[in-house]
Formats: structure tokens, sequence, C-alpha cells
């Protein structure tokens, strides 16, 4: 059944996120600082011992992967939310309304995508502060496109935690996929090591990982590089990785939250 | 649900009267679109639940029994989210906004947190959201549940003047019966998911002809010897036992003792003011005031001792005790419904964390 979008209702639902992002100060500052003690760190610690990978110094290195985890985080947690707007009544009040599912679903995409890249875009501008990126024209050219490739990055994880929070009846199960979904996906993501340095059965594993790809284009974005292993494709494998996982995750999660109970 | 049939007037306070899992919200939620039926259907507003929820859902407002407000907006971001929803111009929307908050009185705290709100003022808020794409029909579940009785009044208040200036109809669930006989037109009575009546309060009041004589007894073994002694007078109506402290007396004693309505859930033998009621005995008597020392002399002579003796008229709770057997006072959910709802007291009270 083909469902007619609201506009109004896409911008009632993308309102709402951006409104309670801005408003939880506690969660956006808890966050920005636990990728700031990632950086500072593991970027003093480890680095000094790693030196540099791929040609650039691990600081560097490490921050795409580092936003890269704000990102996954920020972006999955927004889309589970919907677990909690199904318990705490507001998602009665849009069902009972005469919008489609389609059109909440789209919006919260949308919010989730921007909020977790607006955190993404703070982590940018910490790193850079702490000399991770060289600045130039060249690099403030890769910084506007990141920002491209953030929403595209986040957009499919969205999806994939509307797909999850639709199903789940419960926040108990939040440990579960903070332990066995979200930091798999980030550790396997290349964020503080190359692939190309891991065994064999690991770098499998890691090009499994959608969040890999998306590491990657960051890295290509902020940096200028990526791994060897992909070669001079990178860039363009990256690209179209994420966007077979956006459109599968948004299509899912649409599913999923169609099919969902309140 | 169970084969239910029922017409709402236009215009008309409806109430769902039943305790709780006997099918309220149930109805409400297939009438609102938000259950389809395994079978049948029903037309609210000229349009059918099954084959066109989206006009149904434009004409009707639905208050749910626990919060569906967004307690991180403010009253009225919540308010002119809900305008969108309904797609409502910026004009038009600002205008009702405006127009709603004068009629629940809340106006000076319109752009204060919800989460700022008491339990009163977060339910007129609501009820406010309802009304603000003017629906034609204005469903209710609930609507004082866990409030306090002046704030109980004022919702009371609220409801009447929607109904009376602006003509919406309404349809309302309660276990209340109090609230049941104040607002609604015509009571329709739910048990165990069947429509067992549907009338007005008053027509259902006078269906008990007579009066109601509750016998409490200091030895409630007494009341199965006692008992027999009744049934062969023919100004007795019904004999019905009440089981536990739920019993009308014991309810308004501890009503005007406590004057919480929380404390009304007691189970088989609670104990009240220093006696046990487990038992007692309810009667339904012509003319009950010049019969009573006939019972009483009755109780005397077969050396029954009497705790008290009380005499009203029907009130609706005695209407459901008839029509269903048993006392709408009884709590009888599930556990779960019983977290449930004292987290929704909980929450009513704003004392949510």
């Amino acid at each position: 059944m083909v469902q007619p979008l609201s506009g109004q209702a896409i911008y009632v639902v993308l309102m709402r996120e951006l409104k309670r992002y801005w408003r939880a100060k506690a969660r956006v500052i808890s966050s920005v600082a636990q990728s700031f003690f990632f950086l500072v760190i593991f970027g003093l610690g480890l680095g000094g011992f790693v030196g540099s990978f791929e040609g650039v110094d691990y600081l560097s290195y490490m921050a795409p992967g580092v936003i890269g985890m704000g990102l996954l985080f920020g972006s999955v947690f927004s889309g589970v939310s919907v677990v909690f707007d199904r318990q705490f009544g507001f998602m009665k009040e849009m069902l009972v309304s005469p919008v489609s599912r389609t059109s909440i679903i789209i919006g919260k995409i949308l919010g989730g995508a921007t909020t977790a890249t607006i955190q993404g875009i703070i982590l940018m501008v910490v790193a850079g502060f702490l000399g991770a990126f060289t600045p130039s024209l060249a690099f403030l050219a890769g910084a506007v496109s990141g920002i491209g490739a953030m929403l595209l990055i986040t957009s499919g994880f969205v999806g994939l935690g509307v797909a999850i929070g639709s199903t789940l009846n419960d926040f108990h199960a939040f440990q579960l996929l903070s332990t066995f979904v979200m930091w798999p996906l980030f550790m396997l993501s290349g964020a503080f090591f190359p692939i190309d340095v891991a065994p064999l059965p690991l770098q499998v594993a890691m090009l499994c990982d959608p969040m890999f790809y998306g590491v990657e284009l960051l890295r290509w974005c902020l940096l200028g590089t990526g791994t060897p292993l992909l070669g001079s494709f990178g860039l363009l494998v990256s690209i179209g990785v994420v966007a077979i996982f956006d459109v599968l995750m948004i299509a899912i999660g649409t599913f999923q939250f169609s099919r969902a109970q309140i | 649900m169970d084969n239910i049939s029922f017409t709402v007037k236009e215009g008309e306070i409806l109430g769902f009267l039943g305790p709780n899992g006997a099918g309220k919200t149930t109805t409400l939620n297939m009438l609102s679109t938000l259950l389809r039926p395994t079978s049948g259907t029903a037309t609210v507003n000229g349009n059918d639940i099954r084959t066109e929820p989206d006009a149904v859902r434009r004409s009707i407002g639905y208050v749910f029994q626990d919060t569906t407000l967004d307690i991180d907006l403010t009253g009225r971001e919540n308010l002119d989210f809900h305008g969108r929803l309904y797609g409502l111009e910026r004009n038009t929307r600002q205008h009702r906004i405006e127009e709603v908050l004068d009629i629940v009185q809340l106006t000076d705290r319109a752009d204060n947190f919800v989460k700022t709100y008491s339990g009163g003022m977060k339910r007129r808020l609501e009820i406010a959201r309802g009304l603000l794409h003017h629906p034609k029909v204005l469903f209710l579940d609930e609507p004082t549940l866990g409030l306090d009785p002046q704030t109980r009044r004022s919702i009371w208040e609220h409801i009447v003047h929607l109904n009376q200036e602006k003509g919406v109809t309404i349809i309302l669930t309660t276990h209340y019966t109090e609230e049941a006989d104040y607002l609604c037109k015509r009571i329709l009575i739910i048990d165990f998911g069947k429509v067992v009546v549907l009338d007005t309060p008053d027509n259902l009041k006078a269906r008990l002809e007579g009066d109601v004589v509750t016998l409490l007894f200091k030895d409630p073994a007494a009341i199965e010897t006692f008992r027999p002694l009744l049934e062969n007078k023919e100004w007795i109506r019904r004999i019905n036992i009440v089981a536990s402290g739920n019993n009308y007396a014991a309810i308004s004693r501890m009503m005007h003792a406590q004057h919480h309505p929380k404390n009304i859930i007691a189970d088989k033998g609670t104990q009240f003011g220093g006696e046990t009621c487990s038992k007692c005995l309810n009667l339904l008597v012509d003319n009950g005031g010049r019969r009573i020392p006939e019972i009483v002399k009755l109780a005397d002579e077969r050396g029954v001792l009497l705790e008290s003796v009380e005499l009203h008229k029907p009130t609706l709770d005695d209407v459901f005790l008839t029509v269903t057997g048993r006392n709408i006072r009884e709590e009888e959910g599930s556990i779960v419904d019983m977290v449930r709802r004292h987290r929704i007291m909980q929450q009513a009270r704003g004392q949510r964390g």
C-alpha cells in the first residue's frame, strides 16, 4: 500500500529530534568528551609508539575513526529511541493522527542523521584543534564533503536502529545491543589500526563491517588517503557500499516500524 | 471483545463503565483505527473504520490513558506539533493554540516544559491537544485516573463545557461510577468484553426500585445462617453477598475517612477502623427505611449480631453489582496491569523520575 507523505509530519519528527538533541546538553557533552579522551589519550599514548600509519601520523589516522564512533553510536541510538516513543506514548499520538508511518520514519531518519552529523562536526572541530588535520584549502573542501559523507553514513545506521527499536520490547536489551552490535561494528571499523596489518580472518570480518567503509570514506574526505588494500578504487567502493547499506537499512527499518504494534 | 454493538448520538456524552480489563480501551482503540477488529466494523462520523481509517482519524481526537505528551517539549510545542500533524495552516494553528490554551486555562504556562507540569495540568494539556483540530468526536480514556478530587472536578467541568458549548460528541471510559453518573448522558456497562446494558444513569438507577440496605455482621459466618431467613420475604427484591471490604458502606466510610480513592483498593478481610469486613449482605428492599426495624428484629430473634446497618438510594455501584454480579471496585486486573496503573498514577501525580 502506497502511503502519501506529509511534509509537515516529516518536519514535526525532524524538529522534535533536533530540539530534544539540543536540549539534552549532558548527553552531547558526555559523548564529545568520550571521543576527546580517545583522541588525546590514545593519540598521545599509542601515537608515540606507533608513529604513523598509511603515511599519516597516528592522531590524524585515528581522528576519522573516532568521528566515525560518534556517528555510529549517535545514529543507532537515535533510531533505537523509537522503543522509548512506543513505551512512553508519543508514538501513539502520531499513530492516531492522519499521517502515514512512512512520513514518521523519514522524519526519524532525517532527524537522527542530522543530530549524529552535528555530533560528527563537533568532533571534527575538536580533532582539528588537537592538530589532527593540516589547515589548508584542500582540507576545507574535504571537510565539506566529509559532512555529506557523515549524512550518508548515519542514515543507514539510524535505519538499523529503527529496525532494532521496532522489534525490541524493553530497553534492558540496550546493554546487549551495545556489547554485541555497536562495539564490534566500531572495533572492526579500522578506526585504530589499518586492515592490512590484521590477520586474514580479522580482515574478512572487517570487510563485512559496513562501518569499515564509513571510516574509509571519512579518511578519503579528511585525509585524502585510504587503505592500500582497496587501492585507488577505495573511495568509490566505500561510497558504493555505504549507499547500498543505506538503502537496505532504510527499507528494513521502514518495514519493521510499519509492522510494530504500539 | 465479544460481539458488541451500539450507537452514539451526535452531541452526546457516552460513557463506557466497567472494571479494569473489561475491554473499554480495546473498544476505543478499534474505534480510533489503532486496532483492527477481527470481525465486524463501525462507522465514526459516517466513515468506516476498516475502509476509511484516514477519514476516521481526521475526525477524532483521542486522549489516551497514559500520557502521550513529550515532556521534554513545552506545552505550546506539543500543541504546535499536533496542529502540524493534522495539517493546520500556520495562522489557523496559532489561533487555535491560543483558543484551546484558554479553554483549559494553561495560557500562562504554555511556554514551560511539560515535565514541570502537575498531573492535572498534563491532563488538561492533553485534552486541549485533543481539541486542536476540531474533532467531531473526542475519545477520553480514563480522563481523571489518578487525579485528586479537586482536579477531577475541574476536568469534569471542562468536559461538560466542551460538550455543551462546542457540541463535541464525547466517548469516555471510566471505572469511577461517580464520574459516569456526573458526566454521561448514557452509560454503557461493559464486562468481560460484552455490553451488559446501555441506558441513561437515571433509568439505570430506576431499574433498581427500592432502596439498598447493607448489613455488616459482627461474625461473617452468620451470613450463611441469616440469609435463608430473608429469602422468603416478598419485600426483598434481591440479595447479594458482597465479598471483601469493598461494599458500599465500607467504601463510603473509607472515602470520608481518607478522602482518597486509592485507599478503596482492599483485599478480602482488610482491616479498616479496627474491624474486619470480609462479607456483607447487600439487599434491595422496597421501602427500605420502614423495613430496617423488621430486619434488626429478625436478627435479634436469631441471636445474630449486627455491626451496622446502612440505607441508601441505589447508585451506579449498585446497578453495576446487580447487572454484572460483581463489584466494580474489585481490582481484578493482572499483576502487569496493576504495575502499569501504579506507574500511571505516579506519573499523573508528577513524581516521575
